[in-house]
C-alpha cells in the first residue's frame, strides 16, 4: 500500500483510506480502503447491513469517519458537508429520487443553479440549450416540459444524472440504481453508465445485484460486516467468487418443485379497475390461484399489477368484477373483513406500509392477529402470551434482534422484512399476496424468504407473487402470468420459457 | 441500508434519558424566565422560591394547586387521545364551553332531582354535548381528509360565541345583569374535598381517568390500534384496522372528555355557566399533553406544573413586587420548547418512516 504523504496518485479519482465507522456497538465501517481510479466504474458490493451505506454517506459527506481519510485525487481529504463534496465533483444519485414534484423535468435539472437574465428571471432558452447540450451526451431523448410526478421512474433517474452533470460532477454515486428499473431500463442504463466512463469519468456504483456489477463495473470492491473483503478487476470475478466473498459461504440454490395444485384459492373474473389517476388500468382480468401454487406476475411497472394487488386486498377499488378467496366473495368487504378469511398480504413497500418502523418488533409482529383469542380476549390484550407468541415466532423465522422490544427500524432491512414475512405467514393464511417480497433485501435474506414461501406452498399455501425481479419470479413461480397495459400477454408455466421470451411478452409481445 | 445509521442511535440511548428528554423545556423555560426577572432587577431564585411556596407551601396550598390543576388533566387527556390516533385537536377549548353549559343546565333546570340522579345526569349531558361537538371535525377528518386543526380552532370560536349569546338570551338568568345562568342546585354540586378549598371530587374524576387511560393504552387492543394507527396510518390499513372510524371514535373519546371537563368545572368551581366560562384550559391542555408525552403520568405532572404557576401566579403579587405577568411568560415559555421539542420528534419519526 503506498503512502498517502508521498507524492499523491493523481490516478485515484476518490477512495478511502482506514476509514472507520461506529455506532454504538455496531462497527459499521472498519478500516475500508478502495480506490476508484479515473474513468472507470467501480462498483462496491455487499450484503444489506454490510456497511455501504455508511461508507457512502460519507464519501458524500453526510457522516464523518471516527477515523481515516477519504481519497480525493489521490491526497486525502474530509468533506466539510455535503455541499463541500458538491464543490469537488462528487455527486450522489440517492435510491430514493430527490426530484422536486410540481416541477418540470428541465426545472428539476436547473433547480439551484438556475440561468437567469438580468431582471433574476429563469431563462428558459438557456436552460433548454443547456439541456440539450447533456441529453447528446448522455445519448439520450427527453421531453423536458413533463411534471416530474408524470415522468417514469427509469426517465426520473436518468434526470438525477444529468442534474448531476449539469453542477459539474464527475464523480457520480449511484446507490442501487437499479432496484426500480425493468431489464431492459437496465441496459440502458448501464449502457449510459459506460458511455460517461468513455468520457473520463469516475462511477462508483453501489449494488448488492451480481449480474449487473458483473455487467458494468471495472472494478470491484467487496464489502462485508464493515471490512473490505476483496478488492478486484473484474476480469477476475465471477458470479459465484462474488456471492461467496459477500456473504462468506456458497448458498444452494432453492430447488422448487411443483406441489401438486388443489383448489382455487383466488379467482378473479371480468375485474375493470382504474389507477390512481383515473385512466383505465384492468380490463375484463381473468385470474385463478389455487392452492399448492405460487403465480407469478410479471410486467414492467405500472401494467396493472399494483390494481390487482389493490383489488385482491382491499386497498383499492374497483369498476367491475368478481373476487373470490376459497370460493366466497370478497369484492365488496375491507381488508380486515377479507384477512380474518385468510388472505394475508406483505407489502412492497416495507418502510411504509409493510411495518410500523416506530413501534416495537413486538407489535410489528402481532398486529392484524393482535384480536385473535389466543392473543386477546374481550378486547384486553394477554401480554404474557403475546410475549411468548413473538419470541416464539421471531425465533422461528431467525429473525436477529437484541430485543423484542427494540424499534423494528433498529432493524438491518432483511430483518426487518424477516419480520413482515413472519407475520403474514403467521396463522397460516389460504393466500397470501406478496409483492416485492425480497426488494432491499440481501441474498442471504433472500434465500430465506424464498424458502418461507416454497414450504409455505408446499404445505398446501397459495401464493400471488409480484415482483421486479425476473429471475426471482421464474425461481418461485409454478406459472408465471405476464401483464402489459392492463391484459395478459402470456402465460409460462415452470421451465418452459426462459428470461428472453418473458422479456419480449413483458414489452407487449404476443406469446408465441 | 441506512437502517445502522438511523435507526440504531435512538435506540441505544438508555431509558433513563427518555425519562429526563420532557424536562429540556422546563429547564430551558426557567432559564429564559429568569433572564427576564434578573433583567428586570429581581432575583430569580427569591421568585421560584416564592412561587413554590405559594404553589406546594402548605396542604392549602396543595389543595388549590390541584384545584387548578383538575382542568388541564382532563383537557391534557382529551388532548393526548386524539393526538394518539393522529389527530390533532386543538377543539378542546370549544367542548368546555358548550360541555359546561349543557351540565350548568341540567343542573339548574331538573332541580327537584335528588343528587344520585342530579349528578350523574349533568355530567353526562356535558360528556354527550362535548363528544358532539368533535363529530362534524371527526367524520370530515375520516371522510374527506379535511385538516382537523383548522375545523376544531374554528369551532372554538363558534362553541364561545354561541354559548354566549344563550346566556345573554335565552339562558340569562332571571333578574340578572350579567352574562351568566341561574345557580345551579346544591344537589348538582360536585363534593368538595377539603372545604374551604375549591378541590372537588372532579379531582378524582380526573385521576381515575387517567388511570383508565393509562390501562387502556398499554393493555387494551383497542389502545394498541390507536396508537399504530397514529404512527402509521397506511401501516395500519394493511393490517386491517379501520383508521377512519379510529379516528372518528377518538375525535368523540376527545370530545367527551373536554366536555367533561367544562362539566366538573361548572359543577365544582363555578357554579353556574358564565360568559368567558374557561380562561384557556383547552389550550394550556395542548401544552400539557405535549410535555407530558402522551403518557398518563406525564399529563399528571404537567397539569400538575401548570396548575402550580397558575394558582402560585395568583397570590404571588400580593407578597412581592414580582408582577404576575412573569407566571404567563414562564407558562408561554414552556409552551414554546414543549412545541418545538415535538416538532424535533416529528423530524425524527419521519426521517424513521
Amino acid at each position: 500500500m503506498q503512502l498517502a504523504e508521498t507524492t499523491p496518485d493523481r490516478t485515484v479519482r476518490l477512495g478511502a483510506q482506514g476509514v472507520t465507522r461506529r455506532f454504538g456497538p455496531v462497527l459499521a465501517n472498519d478500516a475500508i480502503d478502495f480506490r476508484a481510479l479515473r474513468g472507470t466504474v467501480h462498483a462496491i458490493v455487499g450484503g444489506n447491513g454490510a456497511g455501504k451505506s455508511t461508507l457512502m454517506r460519507i464519501l458524500q459527506g453526510v457522516d464523518r469517519p471516527d477515523s481515516g481519510v477519504i481519497l480525493l485525487d489521490g491526497a486525502p481529504a474530509i468533506f466539510a458537508g455535503p455541499a463541500d463534496a458538491f464543490a469537488r465533483g462528487v455527486g450522489m444519485v440517492h435510491q430514493e429520487f430527490m426530484l422536486a414534484p410540481g416541477l418540470t423535468l428541465l426545472e428539476n435539472l436547473v433547480l439551484a443553479a438556475e440561468p437567469v437574465d438580468g431582471f433574476g428571471r429563469i431563462d428558459r432558452t438557456a436552460a433548454l440549450a443547456k439541456a440539450r447540450a447533456l441529453e447528446a451526451l448522455a445519448g439520450v431523448s427527453l421531453d423536458w416540459d413533463t411534471p416530474v410526478e408524470n415522468a417514469p421512474v427509469h426517465v426520473r433517474q436518468i434526470v438525477e444524472i444529468l442534474r448531476l452533470l449539469y453542477r459539474g460532477a464527475d464523480v457520480l454515486i449511484l446507490d442501487e440504481p437499479t432496484a426500480v428499473l425493468a431489464p431492459a431500463q437496465v441496459r440502458e442504463l448501464i449502457a449510459l453508465l459506460r458511455k460517461l466512463r468513455d468520457e473520463g469519468r469516475t462511477i462508483l456504483f453501489i449494488s448488492h445485484k451480481l449480474d449487473e456489477v458483473l455487467a458494468v463495473a471495472d472494478e470491484i470492491t467487496v464489502i462485508r460486516n464493515g471490512r473490505v473483503v476483496a478488492s478486484l478487476p473484474r476480469s477476475s470475478a465471477s458470479r459465484d467468487s462474488l456471492a461467496e466473498m459477500m456473504i462468506g459461504e456458497v448458498l444452494a440454490r432453492p430447488q422448487p418443485r411443483a406441489a401438486a395444485a388443489g383448489a382455487p384459492m383466488l379467482q378473479v373474473t371480468g375485474l375493470s379497475a382504474r389507477d390512481l389517476r383515473g385512466h383505465a388500468a384492468l380490463t375484463k382480468f381473468d385470474l385463478t390461484v389455487r392452492a399448492g401454487e405460487i403465480v407469478g406476475i410479471a410486467g414492467v411497472a405500472g401494467n396493472g399489477q399494483d390494481e390487482i394487488v389493490a383489488a385482491a386486498t382491499g386497498l383499492g377499488r374497483i369498476d367491475a368484477g368478481s373476487i373470490r378467496l376459497d370460493g366466497i366473495e370478497i369484492a365488496g368487504l375491507t381488508l380486515a373483513q377479507r384477512r380474518s378469511l385468510g388472505l394475508a398480504y406483505l407489502s412492497p413497500d416495507r418502510a411504509a406500509e409493510g411495518l410500523c418502523l416506530a413501534a416495537p418488533i413486538a407489535e410489528n409482529a402481532i398486529a392484524g392477529h393482535h384480536r385473535k383469542p389466543e392473543l386477546c380476549s374481550h378486547g384486553v390484550l394477554r401480554r404474557k402470551a403475546i410475549a411468548r407468541h413473538v419470541a416464539a415466532l421471531l425465533d422461528r423465522y431467525s429473525v436477529k434482534r437484541a430485543s423484542d422490544r427494540q424499534p423494528a427500524g433498529s432493524l438491518s432491512g432483511g430483518n426487518q422484512q424477516r419480520v413482515a414475512v413472519a407475520r403474514e405467514l403467521d396463522g397460516e393464511p389460504k393466500l397470501l399476496v406478496a409483492c416485492q417480497p425480497t426488494r432491499g433485501v440481501d441474498i442471504r435474506g433472500i434465500d430465506f424468504i424464498h424458502r418461507c414461501l416454497i414450504d409455505y406452498r408446499d404445505r398446501g399455501g397459495a401464493v400471488l407473487l409480484v415482483s421486479e425481479e425476473l429471475e426471482e419470479l421464474v425461481t418461485l413461480s409454478d406459472r408465471i402470468v405476464v401483464v402489459y397495459g392492463g391484459r395478459i400477454t402470456g402465460e409460462v408455466a415452470r421451465g418452459t420459457a426462459g428470461l428472453e421470451e418473458i422479456g419480449r411478452l413483458m414489452l407487449g409481445g404476443k406469446a408465441a | 441500508m441506512s437502517d445502522h445509521a438511523v435507526g440504531t442511535p435512538s435506540f441505544e440511548r438508555p431509558a433513563w434519558l427518555g425519562m429526563l428528554e420532557p424536562l429540556g423545556p422546563l429547564v430551558a423555560a426557567f432559564v429564559v424566565a429568569g433572564l427576564v426577572l434578573l433583567a428586570a432587577g429581581h432575583n430569580p431564585l427569591e421568585v421560584y422560591m416564592l412561587l413554590a411556596t405559594e404553589a406546594f407551601g402548605s396542604s392549602r396550598r396543595i389543595a388549590a394547586t390541584l384545584s387548578a390543576a383538575t382542568p388541564l388533566i382532563l383537557t391534557g387527556l382529551a388532548t393526548a387521545v386524539a393526538f394518539r390516533a393522529g389527530a390533532f385537536n386543538v377543539g378542546v377549548e370549544g367542548c368546555i364551553f358548550v360541555g359546561g353549559l349543557a351540565a350548568a343546565y341540567v343542573g339548574f333546570t331538573f332541580a327537584g332531582l335528588p343528587a344520585a340522579l342530579l349528578l350523574p345526569f349533568a355530567l353526562v349531558a356535558a360528556v354527550v354535548v362535548g363528544s358532539l361537538w368533535m363529530l362534524v371535525p371527526g367524520l370530515l377528518k375520516a371522510r374527506l381528509d379535511v385538516d382537523e386543526v383548522v375545523t376544531t380552532l374554528m369551532l372554538n370560536f363558534i362553541a364561545i360565541s354561541l354559548t354566549a349569546w344563550l346566556v345573554n338570551g335565552p339562558l340569562l338568568a332571571p333578574g340578572s345583569a350579567n352574562s351568566a345562568t341561574p345557580m345551579i342546585a346544591e344537589a348538582a354540586r360536585l363534593p368538595k374535598l377539603m372545604p374551604p378549598s375549591t378541590l372537588n371530587a372532579g379531582f378524582l374524576i380526573a385521576i381515575a381517568l387517567l388511570g383508565l387511560y393509562a390501562l387502556w393504552g398499554n393493555r387494551t387492543a383497542l389502545g394498541f390500534e390507536t396508537r399504530i394507527a397514529g404512527m402509521n396510518p397506511r401501516f395500519a390499513t394493511a393490517s386491517g384496522i379501520d383508521v377512519p372510524m379510529l379516528v372518528i371514535k377518538m375525535m368523540l373519546l376527545s370530545g367527551a372528555i373536554g366536555g367533561l371537563a367544562g362539566g366538573i368545572h361548572a359543577l365544582g368551581n363555578v357554579g353556574r355557566f358564565v360568559a368567558g366560562f374557561s380562561p384557556g384550559y383547552g389550550f394550556t391542555g395542548i401544552a400539557v399533553a405535549l410535555l407530558g408525552r402522551g403518557s398518563a403520568l406525564g399529563i399528571f405532572l404537567a397539569a400538575l406544573l401548570f396548575g402550580a404557576l397558575a394558582n402560585a401566579g395568583a397570590t404571588i403579587q400580593f407578597f412581592s413586587d414580582v408582577p404576575i405577568e412573569i407566571v404567563d411568560i414562564l407558562q408561554g415559555t414552556v409552551m414554546v420548547f414543549a412545541v418545538a421539542q415535538l416538532g424535533r420528534l416529528i423530524v425524527r419519526r419521519r426521517k424513521a418512516a
